[in-house]
């Protein structure tokens, strides 16, 4: 499923649909989603105070180790120190975060923006612990995403809400009055009818 | 009778302004806001009609430049239906910014309640607060049957002229309660910044410059007693406390009258007994009261009709 490749913003007035196209579009980019949304497809009631979202995951990534993001070599010659040499720039603050942790504040030190250096008595031993070590879980963020990205979209005043987050489905529904039975099943048949399309924007 | 004083803003750099704040003295205009950013300077001023070419002689010779702001001296409330992430910082501050340009004093309202359709509803000090000011601006979304049915119930108990904006196009007798209709400039989560957002802003600008132009044209039918100008600048000189003010505007002028940003309980009795060179004071010319806004100070000035004569 390539990202994205399904996106349907529908309202009563096409024009009106267009706007929230947008509002959806630039959410998504603020949120960095882009590439883990494959399908979604919004529906707008205005005169109904109803929204209906559903959306169709990506496959989503499973957990970054030191050693997916960096190089962690042990160097014994003169002084004993790990040096890493990072190569995916965007999870730095989840690494450094971790060894400030574990090994503490002065005992680390940046010379510039690719490379950390720390102090630590048994090199040889610590490298394999650092490279092993779950930097960051793309999983556990796209769900936080996800639920913040749903509470952006919706119309401010719609507050009761339904969501079912199960799989690679998401499935949401808003509105200001309280909820119906059969605006949960439209969703669900909605998302049924966005597993069998392919493609198409 | 008193001259025609016209809004004009003046940019250039800071080397030898004071020459245009000398002459803008000695010609009997009033300086309304000096903003200084690094060796640029900002300088709105209500200068006398027939001596606009004099000032702009020297604005030519110190290479700046001179432009007509007709939304000085006019205080607008924009109005957000809530303060969440949904209706700002983009369209609600984009519109607050954009009507600065020509010269007006804006204030960000965000509704405690306004969201939503038929939940949405202002309280009774919001209304209050909203009436403070010369004209409302609300920026309301993208759906049209919201804009037509359900959110008009807001512009209950507001007093002023209310500017209405939208994403869809309609015409302003469709949405019923509001005096200009602007559409385009609905609920968006960028910054206002392509071409036709941009000429949606300029609409606006000059629709609030039109209606503001309708109010004047009112006012001078039965003018006020004393121009709101001419009571800045006797504040600023006989209330010193003023020049310690660190907000922006510490004198907002409006079209009826002046917000001054000092705390109501210490100064409004010196407010009240300012005095002007014909003999009066500002008490028997004004409402004083305090302001919803903080705990400022709200002057409205009352009508020639009403006080019998205008200085």
């Amino acid at each position: 499923m390539d990202a994205l490749e399904t996106f349907i913003v529908e309202a009563a007035i096409p024009s009106e649909a267009g706007f929230y196209k947008k509002i959806v579009e630039d959410n998504i980019s603020s949120l960095k989603l882009a590439p883990a949304i494959g399908r979604i497809r919004v529906i707008l009631r205005p005169e109904d105070s109803l929204f209906q979202m559903v959306i169709i995951l990506r496959e989503i990534g499973t957990s970054l180790k030191t050693a997916d993001i960096a190089d962690v070599e042990a160097k014994v010659a003169t002084e004993q120190h790990v040096l890493i040499t990072i190569k995916k720039e965007q999870y730095l603050p989840d690494l450094l975060r971790l060894l400030w942790k574990r090994y503490g504040k002065a005992n680390i030190s940046q010379p510039d923006r690719w490379t950390v250096a720390i102090n630590v008595e048994r090199p040889l031993e610590e490298a394999p612990l650092i490279r092993d070590m779950v930097v960051a879980d793309p999983r556990h963020t796209l769900h936080e995403n996800l639920v913040d990205f749903a509470i952006r979209v919706t119309p401010e005043g719609f507050r009761v809400r339904y969501h079912l987050f199960k799989g690679r489905r998401f499935v949401f529904v808003a509105s200001e009055e309280a909820m119906k039975k059969e605006w949960i099943e439209e969703a669900g048949a909605m998302l049924e009818e966005l597993e069998r399309t392919k493609g198409g924007k | 009778m008193a001259a025609v004083l016209l809004p004009y803003l003046y940019t250039g750099g800071v080397h030898k302004h004071w020459l245009i704040l000398e002459l803008l003295e000695d010609l009997g205009g009033y300086l309304i806001q000096k903003m200084v950013t690094g060796t640029e300077v900002n300088l709105i001023m209500l200068i006398p009609e027939k001596d606009v070419h004099l000032i702009k002689e020297v604005s030519d010779e110190l290479r700046g430049v001179m432009l007509e702001a007709p939304l000085t001296g006019v205080e607008i409330a924009v109005v957000s239906p809530t303060l969440a992430s949904h209706h700002l910082p983009h369209s609600a501050c984009d519109v607050a910014e954009y009507l600065r340009h020509p010269g007006a004093n804006t204030n960000m309202i965000g509704l405690a309640r306004g969201m939503g359709r038929r939940v949405s509803l202002s309280k009774d000090f919001e209304r209050k607060l909203i009436n403070e000011h010369d004209l409302a601006v609300f920026t309301f979304g993208s759906f049209s049957d919201c804009i037509i049915n359900k959110k008009p119930k807001l512009f209950e108990g507001i007093e002023i002229p209310i500017v209405v904006t939208g994403g869809p196009e309609l015409r302003t007798e469709d949405v019923p309660g509001a005096d200009l209709y602007i559409g385009n400039i609905g609920r968006v989560a960028h910054r206002l910044k392509k071409g036709e957002e941009i000429c949606a802003l300029d609409g606006l600008n000059e629709g609030v410059a039109e209606l503001v132009g309708k109010i004047r044209k009112e006012l001078s039918k039965d003018p006020l007693a004393v121009l709101p100008a001419r009571v800045m600048k006797e504040i600023e000189n006989q209330i010193p406390e003023i020049h310690n003010v660190l907000s922006p505007g510490a004198i907002t002028l409006q079209l009826n009258g002046l917000r001054v940003k000092l705390p109501y309980e210490e100064f409004h009795e010196r407010i009240e007994k300012l005095e002007f060179d014909e003999g009066v004071f500002l008490g028997e010319l004004a409402k004083i009261t305090r302001s919803k806004m903080k705990n400022y100070i709200l002057i409205k000035i009352k009508y020639k009709s009403e006080v019998g004569f205008a200085i």
